[in-house]
């Protein structure tokens, strides 16, 4: 895949969280930690366990109230504001450990997030319709939530999410516990997502997805950003090699 | 709205429509067990459709969106109270009195879940604060003289009673207006089933972070499921109210109608639209039946004779006995419902109408 | 004028060591299996009948029949649990309400049934004999109550801190699955539990029977006091409990004072319970 051009910073950005910090008593989660979205990128957010991604993860996409700092979409704040809130302005997350509603046909959970943007129920059910296919769900419309295997319930997840048109939206390792093949399917979802403009925050530990979907990366290490670039230039980058494989390793001069 | 009704619903509406002309006739009188022709029997729909109205009040906020409520006897009490003190002290017409009461409710309903809901009370903690609530409404009316303190209030007869004044000298206009109500009800609960509300309502239930994630306005929603359900409580308080001639504080304790409420809901499947209904065409006959097969009342003497009798204990013993065979203390019914509750609970959770449709799809599969 | 108060404070003291007595049941069955126990009252009322009846029938006096109902009612705990309850646990709240309420009316009903509805009062030789202790009588059966709760909370403490059993337990409510891999037999542990509770809140209407009067809805007021001390003590907190029993008997009694009618002392409690719930639903020792 051709190396896209990093996008210049014009302007406002779509999305950004300055100053992040997240403190759980004596415990910094997350230290003053930078990053920005623009349109249509699509952002990749790794580091090894532990090492705040997914507190910073709950802090900006509205779960979780940073004890310093400012998190804005569109322009705005998001701080104080209710998750539904900040979905309605074009903002949605999935979960990672996903939360289908068990007791509903993908159909009807995928119909919960389209009444999002359309109140009628024949709107909605057909905008439920068009986000179950383009996750490639079809086969399952009448499934119930409990019913479903892990990838099944993945793509409810990301279609229930999608339902609500976001501008944005934040995919909380989306690919944990799939199969290769499932990996696989799920990347082609996503790029054809990308390819419609959406632009996306993908938190990831399978690295295959970053390196294949994401045009610029963030490294979180005990809380702290260490590094930012393309997916090339980050996983060449020897601090991010020390903060995974440990130090020794990121000594190792480039060729 | 294209309403697609189960033939079996029709039959039964068409049934139920014609009752009153046939239920006084000898023909009735013959078919029917003792006493259970006649008036008895109209009595015995009118309450079976009091309670689906009440339970199908109820299902919305707790069938639907799953919020635990034992508290709906204060909404009902609200309502019966409203309605009577306007008719009592400002000759108003209880019709009029009966919005005023849904009203009236409505805001209570609406108050307690904006302050629960707001702070964060969900699960067991709001059915503790329901539960509270209510008993502080209670106590409030058993102290307030204005409403009559412990002694309620009563409805005054009318020896020639307007449709205006909502008094009846007959059965069939009570019959008529409670089957409305739960007609009413029926098809208000399946147009929110069908609505957005309804969904939302649903998903708050099943998962409300992930509703909250996909923009459900979950408190929001809460609320006016809570604001509704409490009205329609309301309404059925002054329906209760103008049926029975009166109401008193110890309509509100726990454990009774409170309890009855949910009961047919719960047994008939919460939070499907014809749930409470099923219910409460289940549960009042059985409580019914037992009545009339276990109490004869009273024909076993007084408990506190035999207790105090100079008899030694083994004739006390024979004498209890045959307190017990006559009905006892009474309340036979109220042992069924329980027992039914507990039941439904451990084999049928989700009520009897999901159950059925499981058994029916399953046979056809 | 002080002596009032120093009244109301003395017996709302002591009938707050019964309310400990009944809550630290509720909260120990909390704590341990997550199950909230809406028919706790329902088995206060049927411990109470047995000593009103033991004494009424057979002479027995309640302070023996609290010595009877300990390990009756633990057995009868024990077979709700085995029977009924087992079958909810970790099935979600809702069910456990459901279920637990739908016990309280059937044992509501059936004291109905066997019972009547009537009050029954035990009046003993000692039921109104009090002493005088720096202006305030006191009464001692109160008092007798008072003691027995207090040393039968003192004794499950011991006994969750001290024995195997007990410290079985306390490792349940901490943490079920590590509870299992450490081989804890998790359903005898219920119904240890369960026991427990039910004997506790049993013996409680037991020792309250000399001064107070029984009858089949006496069961849900105390359910819902037992409730509010559970959360203003903490859910599964037992000496928070105890402590919680305690404020409410006073706060109860001085609001029996202070309020335009006495028996509108509960109104007091009831409103103190929202508002903890509102504010403080961690109660007075939990964390945010």
């Amino acid at each position: 895949m051709a190396e896209k051009e990093i996008p210049e910073r014009q302007g406002m950005s779509l999305f950004e969280a300055t100053g992040v910090t997240k403190r759980f008593g004596g415990l910094t989660a997350v230290n003053n930690v930078d990053f920005h979205v623009e349109e249509g990128e699509i952002v990749g957010l790794i580091g090894p366990n532990g090492a705040g991604k997914t507190t910073f993860f709950n802090v900006i996409s509205g779960f979780m109230r940073p004890n310093d700092g400012d998190v804005r979409f569109d322009g705005k704040t998001i701080l104080g504001r209710t998750p539904n809130q900040i979905c309605k302005s074009g903002m949605t997350r999935t979960f990672q450990i996903v939360k289908p509603f068990p007791e509903m046909t993908v159909t009807d959970n995928v119909l919960v997030g389209a009444f999002c943007r359309h109140s009628r129920a024949a709107a909605a059910r057909r905008k439920a319709e068009e986000v179950i296919d383009l996750v490639g769900l079809g086969a399952q419309a009448l499934k119930l939530g409990s019913e479903l295997t892990v990838a099944g319930r993945k793509r409810v997840e990301l279609a229930k999410a999608l339902a609500t048109e976001p501008r944005l939206i934040l995919l909380d390792e989306v690919m944990a516990g799939l199969t290769p093949t499932e990996v696989s399917g799920m990347i082609e979802v996503l790029a054809r997502l990308r390819d419609r403009g959406l632009t996306m925050v993908i938190v990831e530990h399978v690295m295959q997805v970053i390196m294949n979907l994401s045009d610029r990366v963030y490294v979180l290490h005990h809380g702290v950003r260490i590094a930012e670039g393309s997916p090339a230039e980050v996983t060449s980058d020897p601090a991010v090699m020390e903060a995974y494989l440990g130090a020794g390793f990121g000594v190792e001069a480039a060729p | 709205m294209s309403l697609r009704i189960h033939p079996v619903y029709a039959v039964g509406l068409i049934l139920l429509l014609a009752l009153p002309l046939v239920a006084y006739s000898d023909g009735m009188k013959a078919v029917m067990p003792s006493g259970l022709a006649g008036s008895s029997l109209m009595h015995i729909f009118i309450l079976i459709f009091f309670f689906a109205f009440m339970g199908q009040a109820w299902n919305i906020i707790g069938g639907f969106a799953g919020q635990l409520s034992i508290g709906h006897a204060a909404f009902f009490g609200v309502g019966a109270y409203v309605s009577s003190i306007l008719y009592i002290h400002l000759g108003i017409s209880p019709w009029l009195g009966m919005i005023a009461a849904t009203g009236f409710a409505a805001l209570v309903g609406a108050g307690l879940g904006m302050v629960s809901f707001h702070y964060g009370i969900k699960g067991p903690f709001f059915t503790l604060v329901t539960v509270a609530f209510t008993e502080i409404v209670r106590l409030i009316l058993l102290h307030w003289e204005f409403v009559g303190a412990a002694n309620g209030l009563l409805l005054p007869y009318e020896a020639e009673p307007t449709f205006w004044q909502f008094q009846f000298t007959g059965k069939e206009p009570y019959y008529y207006i409670a089957l409305a109500m739960m007609l009413g009800s029926i098809l208000l609960v399946s147009w929110i089933a069908r609505s957005r509300f309804g969904y939302y309502l649903h998903a708050i239930r099943q998962d409300e972070d992930a509703a909250e994630a996909v923009g459900v306005p979950t408190k929001r929603a809460k609320i006016q499921a809570i604001a509704l359900s409490a009205g329609l409580a309301g309404a059925g308080g002054t329906f209760y109210a103008q049926y029975t001639q009166y109401i008193v504080p110890d309509d509100l304790v726990i454990g009774r109608i409170s309890v009855e409420i949910l009961l047919g809901a719960v047994i008939g499947g919460a939070g499907t639209v014809m749930g409470p209904i099923i219910g409460a065409f289940i549960l009042i006959p059985v409580g019914e039946a037992s009545r009339l097969v276990f109490e004869s009342g009273g024909a076993g003497g007084s408990l506190t004779t035999i207790l105090q009798s100079d008899a030694g204990l083994g004739e006390k013993f024979a004498l209890y006995l045959q307190y017990l065979g006559a009905g006892g203390g009474g309340g036979l019914a109220i042992i069924l419902y329980g027992v039914i509750l507990m039941m439904v609970v451990l084999v049928m959770p989700g009520g009897v109408l999901p159950w059925l449709r499981r058994k029916f799809r399953s046979a056809r599969a | 004028m002080a002596d009032v108060y120093l009244q109301a404070v003395l017996s709302g003291l002591m009938i707050g060591g019964v309310y400990a007595l009944v809550a630290v049941g509720l909260t120990l069955i909390f704590g341990v299996m997550d199950i909230i126990n809406f028919a706790h009252g329902e088995f206060l009322m049927f411990g109470m009948y047995a000593a009103v009846f033991g004494s009424i029938l057979l002479g027995i006096d309640p302070y023996i029949s609290a010595l009877i109902c300990l390990p009756v009612f633990f057995a009868i705990g024990w077979a709700t649990h085995a029977g009924l309850i087992r079958h909810v646990v970790g099935k979600g709240h809702a069910i456990q309400i459901l279920l637990t309420l739908g016990l309280s009316l059937t044992m509501q009903a059936l004291a109905q049934f066997l019972f009547s509805a009537d009050f029954q009062s035990l009046n003993l030789s000692y039921s109104a004999a009090t002493f005088d202790l720096s202006g305030a009588r006191v009464s001692y059966p109160r008092l007798a109550a008072f003691l027995i709760s207090m040393a039968l909370c003192a004794g499950l403490w011991v006994f969750l801190q001290r024995t195997d059993t007990g410290k079985a337990l306390r490792a349940c409510a901490e943490e079920h699955e590590g509870s299992l891999a450490v081989g804890i037999d998790l359903d005898r542990m219920y119904k240890i539990a369960f026991g427990l509770g039910i004997a506790c809140v049993a013996v409680a209407g037991v020792v309250m029977t000399p001064f107070f009067y029984v009858a089949p809805v006496v069961g849900p007021g105390f359910t819902l006091v037992a409730f509010v001390v559970v959360v203003l003590g903490g859910l599964g907190n037992i000496p928070g409990a105890v402590f919680g029993g305690l404020v409410i008997g006073v706060i109860e009694s001085l609001a029996a004072l202070l309020m335009p009618a006495p028996s509108l002392k509960h109104l007091a409690v009831y409103v103190l319970f929202v508002l903890v719930l509102l504010f403080r639903p961690q109660g007075l020792f939990g964390r945010a």
